[in-house]
């Protein structure tokens, strides 16, 4: 199966990077490929359960059920164990399913998907 | 140059608008370096990168963007840009007409085409090589 790494840096909502990235993942994983989602930097905003109906609050898609949804259909959401620290996030918080890497194995991840990484 | 029989695909994917960075710049400039080694380049304008289709650019002092992707275009480059930033930033309708959708606009750089995110996803699946430019 063709796999493809994305690395979002940058939280949901201020920047579309987010929603356009998990769009992109979305598609790629329904046509029967492998993902993994990395949350980098401020990207681990990303992966915190608990959103409030950001579509009727701010008018913006909620980036949760796109998590889940990938999540649902075998996708991979990855979160950066020390940008999580470095931002006070606790694992707890975060939607069921992210795992936690450290950045060394973010990296193996990335390398071992080859040539197609994207980044957001 | 590229020898083998098949050119391999450099797949490039835009996703900042033109001229408020420089990505745009770059990605046009490494597109007709690798058209002229003998690759065969596909981009993929995502979100605000849909802007680097817009005609009658006239940027005074930054590099032309429209100009290079006109000669990406003709040097044989194939540009795709996503359907639905399109249509939410004005460009084309996407209406349906007699059973195809509409794509035509003065808006947009003769040679360009648009697709889905799906076919966004074709694209990555063709590409020996992914480049990004302008995510983070």
């Amino acid at each position: 199966m063709p796999k493809l790494v994305i690395e979002i840096s940058h939280s949901p909502f201020g920047h579309e990077n987010a929603y356009a990235a998990l769009f992109a993942a979305m598609a790629w994983a329904s046509m029967g490929n492998e993902v993994a989602v990395v949350l980098k930097g401020e990207g681990v905003h990303v992966g915190r359960k608990g959103q409030v109906d950001p579509f009727k609050n701010i008018s913006l898609p909620p980036t949760e059920k796109q998590v889940n949804e990938l999540l649902e259909v075998d996708g991979r959401v990855v979160a950066d164990r020390q940008a999580l620290q470095k931002r006070g996030i606790k694992e707890e918080t975060l939607i069921k399913g992210v795992e936690v890497l450290d950045p060394i194995e973010i990296r193996a991840l990335i390398i071992e998907a080859g040539e197609k990484f994207l980044s957001f | 140059m590229v020898e083998s029989s098949r050119k391999k695909t450099v797949t490039m994917m835009l996703f900042s608008a033109p001229f408020g960075s420089q990505y745009a710049d770059h990605l046009c400039r490494m597109a007709e370096r690798a058209l002229d080694k003998g690759y065969a380049v596909e981009i993929f304008l995502y979100s605000d990168a849909v802007h680097a289709q817009m005609t009658e650019q006239n940027p005074k002092l930054f590099f032309p963007v429209g100009e290079a992707v006109k000669r990406l275009i003709e040097k044989g480059a194939v540009i795709m840009s996503c359907e639905i930033c399109s249509i939410a930033r004005g460009y084309i309708k996407g209406e349906l007409r007699d059973g195809k959708k509409d794509y035509s606009s003065t808006k947009v750089i003769n040679g360009l085409n648009f697709c889905s995110i799906y076919g966004f996803v074709d694209m990555l699946n063709r590409a020996d090589r992914v480049l990004s430019f302008g995510g983070s």
